[in-house]
């Protein structure tokens, strides 16, 4: 079952001079058991939409249907407080809602919170803790002595052990090392494969969205601007420069062979069938 | 989080955005003074209509000012309750049985409750009209000629322009914090006191250490740039004093003066 979103609206600060329309009617389809990505500028209404999912905003009008929810204006946090277990939200820098004296304690702090005793909790970690690359060793030390890659992971585990349908995740690699950032994409894409999980990426690494996802959606002043599948999208550089949007580097390599007289097909989109293609024309004209 | 009316900055474009903050807080004070002195119904009326003006000429709702007040709503009652159950003087008005409401109670709290919306409305319009750092500014320039007996006005003034650059930082990492333990199934809104108790604290220890973090950058970050407080400064914006600054600055003095007069001369009482 997709995640159908339907002129969505949401305004801050109604009735006050800092009103602000965030969102100005969002109508979106978004795939189950796909990874989309979310991209837009800062201030694009990324944050805003991304938190409708989870019940954490609830829209000024229009709806949404998600993991059997119906989200519409004027529900009450009881009523949406189970789709925030099936869906989870990983916020940007989630290393800072780290708050318990022990790993153990930090992640099963979840579970808990929907009803998990603290046996099934704890089971439920060690679990869990393999998946995003710590062992055991890690349960009775403190979140505050960890580097921040690990604590990023320590943050990620304890929205992972909510076993949640949908994942949600904002910049989940920003201020990582290139290797840190890879193998945290890497565990989201095994979850994608293995378990089936509908994944959505707010991102600004158009790398990342080249590789990773299946589906782009293009914000703009809280409205969608682009929603096609990953292919597509980057068959068309200059549209993405005219955005503002800097494409990957195979993107802009393509645009500046086409420049010197390369003839390269748009659905070229890695380097091995790029580099064939240059040397075929090479030799050719050898 | 956002609603919090009391001490904001309201983006108008008003005369009484315009005044010199030395002066406004100059106002402010004078006639804090004035609301104190018991100068009877005059008195009152007198701030009253001064308090009204300047409301009207700052641009800010009537509406504004009076969700500032939504605080004191429930103090209100209960001075009323303590004082009708306290004070048995004056005439008595209403008699119930055993039970008899004076005159004087209900005088009494109409005073208390008249001086706390006049003060409130009054900080309200000063902070809804004045920039944080005028605000800052102003303080720092009226302590100038304490300095003499050794009141650090600079560091004064400079701690509490940080205090209140990080109060909107702060608020944002609040409601960031929020939002990711909601994610995690706390309910900050319903639940019993255990579960209350506990849904803070999920809060208030993410929220002190990044507090700490920034605290530390800061610091970092000024010293980099060679910042001594106890080296002289020169500054950018030059506070100027003019007509409307004059004019409100000589209504207040006069508003204080009436009040001790009608105090001393009990005329009007």
């Amino acid at each position: 079952m997709a995640i159908e979103i339907n002129h969505l609206e949401h305004v801050y600060n109604t009735d006050t001079p800092f009103e602000h329309k965030a969102l100005h009617g969002i109508d979106l389809s978004i795939p189950e058991g796909k990874v989309t990505a979310i991209i837009g500028q800062t201030g694009s209404g990324k944050s805003t939409l991304v938190q409708h999912l989870n019940g954490l905003l609830i829209p000024s009008a229009g709806s949404l249907d998600i993991c059997g929810f119906h989200i519409q204006p004027l529900l009450k946090i009881k009523d949406v407080k189970q789709l925030r277990k099936e869906v989870g939200l990983v916020f940007q820098f989630p290393e800072y809602q780290l708050f318990e004296e022990t790993i153990e304690k930090d992640i099963a702090f979840g579970p808990k919170n929907f009803g998990e005793t603290e046996e099934n909790a704890n089971e439920l970690v060690r679990k869990i803790l393999p998946m995003v690359g710590l062992d055991e060793s890690y349960l009775q030390r403190s979140p505050f002595e960890l580097s921040g890659g690990q604590k990023r992971r320590v943050a990620i585990a304890g929205i992972l052990v909510l076993n949640p349908k949908v994942l949600v995740l904002d910049e989940p690699t920003a201020g990582l090392d290139p290797q840190g950032a890879k193998e945290m994409m890497s565990l989201f894409m095994e979850l994608n494969q293995v378990q089936k999980k509908t994944i959505l990426l707010v991102s600004h690494d158009m790398e990342h969205v080249m590789r990773y996802c299946d589906h782009v959606v293009v914000l703009d002043h809280g409205k969608v601007l682009q929603e096609s599948d990953v292919k597509t999208f980057f068959e068309h550089p200059e549209w993405m420069m005219e955005v503002g949007i800097n494409p990957p580097a195979i993107v802009r390599l393509k645009v500046m062979l086409k420049e010197k007289g390369f003839v390269i097909p748009d659905e070229i989109l890695n380097e091995e069938e790029l580099i064939q293609c240059i040397k075929g024309q090479v030799m050719i004209h050898e | 989080m956002n609603n919090i009316a009391l001490g904001r900055y309201m983006p108008l474009n008003s005369s009484v955005h315009r005044m010199d903050p030395r002066a406004k807080i100059l106002i402010l004070l004078l006639l804090m003074i004035a609301i104190f002195i018991p100068a009877g119904v005059f008195g009152y009326v007198a701030i009253g209509l001064f308090i009204l003006f300047s409301l009207m000429i700052s641009k800010l709702k009537i509406s504004y000012a009076l969700r500032a007040m939504k605080p004191i709503f429930w103090m209100m009652i209960f001075l009323l309750v303590v004082n009708v159950l306290v004070i048995k003087t004056g005439t008595p008005w209403i008699q119930w049985g055993w039970f008899t409401v004076y005159s004087d109670a209900i005088y009494q709290t109409l005073y208390i409750v008249v001086r706390l919306m006049f003060m409130i409305v009054l900080t309200t319009i000063l902070t809804a009209t004045t920039k944080p750092l005028d605000l800052t500014l102003g303080i720092e320039k009226l302590l100038k000629p304490f300095e003499k007996i050794g009141v650090p006005a600079h560091i004064i003034a400079m701690m509490i322009s940080i205090a209140l650059r990080f109060i909107p930082t702060l608020i944002e990492e609040t409601q960031r914090i929020m939002n990711a333990q909601a994610s995690r199934g706390v309910d900050f809104e319903n639940g019993g006191l255990k579960e209350k108790v506990f849904s803070i604290l999920s809060l208030i220890v993410p929220l002190f250490v990044s507090s700490f973090d920034r605290a530390e950058q800061l610091a970092n970050a000024m010293e980099a740039r060679g910042y001594d407080p106890n080296k002289k400064r020169t500054r950018y914006k030059v506070l100027k004093m003019t007509g409307l600054d004059i004019v409100g600055m000589t209504g207040s003095i006069c508003i204080l003066g009436i009040c001790i007069f009608i105090c001393i001369t009990k005329i009007g009482m």
